[in-house]
């Protein structure tokens, strides 16, 4: 079928040790890199989830600066306890006016409103579901930051595996285009762990570099401290922490926003002001952050640092600055698949699952190949079957369970539940088998879902007010239906020539 | 999403389906048409990335192409699934397998060491030392150095797990480690 070989030819022994080094580092890391795709995938649509979660919300396509300064000093009446305020202007993926409060360790407290165009406030934010399966993402709801160095150690181990699987698969060109299923188990599954990793290439070796990134960042930021500040981390930050006021905790009233969009709108006219922040609102010496992103550019945007006087103190550097500046900005959207609009989040989400089914056919590469040799590891067959499959379930009464708590349950409640619908899950294998634990549990999560849109519908009605509410239980539906046929259903292949 | 951008995505989808389409025939039959397939389909792609660009802007419109081009990829790959005969094995069914090794305990503890601790402190090294020694803007040396030690630490995890020879690899992953981190205490300032 294919001609002469255009990859350079590899000595097989070089190969095989390198398939020895990616099956170790693979299966060593397989139930946590797993984990961190699947989550991944799910959170690039955080903000859908965020508004899917209060469909009722009002949708506000722009405000002017006279109303997000009339949402800030209303939040501010109602928080004054506020040390920290984050006012989040609309964007297209979250077109709500919000204001958000909270304070530093060890009395945390935070606080989140929605206000309408005008700027007043109506009525109090609920995103728990959408923050706990964001948290589970960069850092599993571990301490920090021993979360996020967890998640950045996932991130280089599957660059790890990618490398090594590059380097592992000679054949990457000849077999591009070569997709088999049938025959031996472990063939097909090589053949589907191979296609999927090839072509999905560029986007696996930025996801991981970016998620090893971000997860390491406070690591390397600590080792550089200590090696040229004498250990104080916060010089180290303050090179990309751009201009700071000097600091005044004389009390203040807080300062007024509207003049400061003004300047931001001189300054870059194209600009679109995503959120603002002030530190310390109450003090004189508060510090004002607009964040404005330009059409155009992969950005967290740039921010232009104010005084609680008003007066400018510079910008960060972020869509300005040097080099450095404007790749940290993009690091997070390029991440994320927060840059391009719905389209790229879905093709985010599609790669980011193929990711994980590629952990997942490798590890039924190496279990069918013990199988071949006469040494099944079946204990592991069922614990990983049932591990995978649990996570849809989980994942469907953790959102259930966020839809039907009263708004001051506890903040670990969520976490609780998904802890323990993964964990009875897991303990299926000391009674049934591999197949029947993945049938089931797959029927299962398809009714949970199920059920889960059933308890939206419930609770906001058949068609909520956020048509982005709709789409989602649409997708959900979709998923629920892809996953009950996937124990009944096999595809019509053709027959090879 | 206006309805402007969904018509310049549907361009860029065209090029990148085209260069797919193109190199799946040359892939499919190896005949005088081969290298004007192979050419034309990389032609095509590197034209959906060229009008990407020039849409949405450089660094976007690049981003929002090669999405689309793995995309792409992915569903002309599904779309061709073949049923492999039972009985039939082909040659790529004595694929390679992982070299055997020995299962040694000490081994395996020495090689965790190896990939986990001693080369992530060999990348941090080389990262510091490039944020400390290297010329231009701190910010830039510090985000260039920092992206460098997942990159590095990935590649030293691959190679300590690969080798054979790991005595061979500590060697080298404790000399640059020693030399990078001392350059980077040495030198002591990030200015």
């Amino acid at each position: 079928m294919s001609g002469q070989p255009i990859w350079p030819r590899i000595a097989p022994g070089f190969v095989r040790a390198m398939l020895a080094g990616h099956s170790a580092l693979g299966l060593a890391f397989a139930a946590l890199i797993w984990l961190v795709c699947f989550t991944g995938s799910v959170a690039v649509f955080t903000q859908e989830f965020a508004r899917w979660e209060q469909p009722v919300a009002p949708l506000t396509e722009t405000v002017t600066p006279e109303a997000a300064n009339i949402a800030f000093q209303a939040g501010m009446k109602k928080m004054p306890w506020a040390e920290n305020v984050y006012v989040g202007l609309p964007t297209k993926a979250l077109p709500r006016l919000t204001v958000e409060a909270s304070t530093h360790a060890p009395d945390e407290r935070e606080a989140l409103w929605l206000a309408d165009s005008k700027g007043n406030l109506l009525q109090q934010a609920h995103d728990r579901w959408s923050e706990f399966q964001g948290r589970l993402h960069f850092e599993l709801h571990l301490p920090r930051p021993w979360g996020g160095y967890l998640i950045g150690l996932v991130g280089v181990a599957l660059l790890s595996s990618i490398i090594s699987g590059v380097l592992s698969h000679p054949r990457a060109f000849k077999d591009a285009f070569s997709l088999r299923l049938g025959g031996a188990k472990r063939l097909q599954e090589a053949d589907l762990h191979n296609r999927i990793g090839m072509w999905g290439l560029p986007f696996y070796l930025v996801v991981s570099l970016t998620g090893a990134f971000l997860g390491l960042t406070a690591l390397i930021v600590g080792v550089l401290a200590l090696a040229v500040f004498k250990g104080d981390v916060k010089q180290a930050y303050a090179l990309f922490l751009g201009p700071t006021p000097i600091d005044n905790p004389a009390a203040s009233p807080p300062p007024d926003l509207t003049t400061l969009f003004a300047y931001v709108k001189r300054d870059a006219p194209k600009a679109h002001v995503d959120y603002v922040v002030v530190e310390h609102p109450f003090e004189k010496g508060a510090r004002i952050v607009l964040s404005a992103s330009s059409p155009g550019k992969i950005s967290r945007g740039e921010s232009y640092v104010f005084g609680s006087d008003g007066r400018s103190l510079g910008v960060l550097g972020y869509e300005k600055g040097t080099l450095g500046q404007k790749i940290l900005s993009g690091v997070a959207p390029i991440h994320f698949g927060w840059f391009g609009g719905p389209v790229v989040k879905c093709i985010y989400a599609i790669l980011g699952m193929g990711l994980a089914s590629i952990t997942s056919s490798g590890v039924a590469i190496w279990m069918a190949r013990r199988r071949d040799k006469g040494k099944p590891a079946e204990i592991w067959e069922r614990l990983w079957a049932a591990f995978i499959w649990s996570q849809p379930i989980a994942y469907a009464v953790t959102a259930g369970t966020a839809l039907l708590a009263p708004p001051d349950a506890a903040d670990k409640l969520l976490l609780y539940v998904w802890g323990g619908t993964t964990f009875a899950a897991v303990l299926l294998p000391a009674v049934m088998g591999a197949k029947l634990i993945s049938t089931i549990l797959r029927t299962l999560g398809g009714i949970a879902l199920l059920v889960l849109v059933g308890v939206h519908m419930w609770r906001f009605g058949l068609v909520p007010a956020d048509p982005v509410a709709l789409a989602v239980n649409g997708f959900v539906v979709l998923t629920a239906i892809g996953l009950i046929l996937s124990t009944i259903w096999r595809p019509h292949l053709k027959p090879q020539l | 999403m206006t309805f402007i951008d969904l018509l310049h995505g549907s361009v860029v989808e065209a090029f990148a389906m085209v260069g797919a389409l193109a190199l799946r025939a040359a892939w499919m039959k190896a005949d005088a048409r081969r290298p004007w397939l192979i050419s034309g389909g990389w032609l095509s792609w590197l034209g959906a990335v060229i009008v990407g660009q020039s849409v949405w802007g450089g660094v976007l419109g690049i981003a929002i192409a090669v999405s689309l081009i793995c995309m792409t990829g992915v569903l002309v790959v599904l779309s061709n699934v073949e049923r492999r005969a039972g009985k039939m094995r082909a040659p790529r069914a004595a694929a390679l397998e992982p070299s055997d090794r020995k299962r040694v305990m000490w081994r395996g503890w020495l090689r965790g060491f190896l990939a986990g601790p001693l080369a992530g402190t060999a990348a941090l090294g080389v990262g510091l030392a490039i944020a400390v020694c290297l010329p231009g803007p701190p910010q830039t040396r510090m985000v260039m150095g920092g992206l460098l030690v997942p990159f590095l630490w990935a590649g030293g995890m691959a190679w300590t797990l690969s080798d054979n020879k790991i005595i061979r690899a500590a060697c080298v992953l404790v000399g640059v480690a020693a030399v990078s981190l001392g350059a980077t205490f040495l030198k002591g300032s990030i200015a």
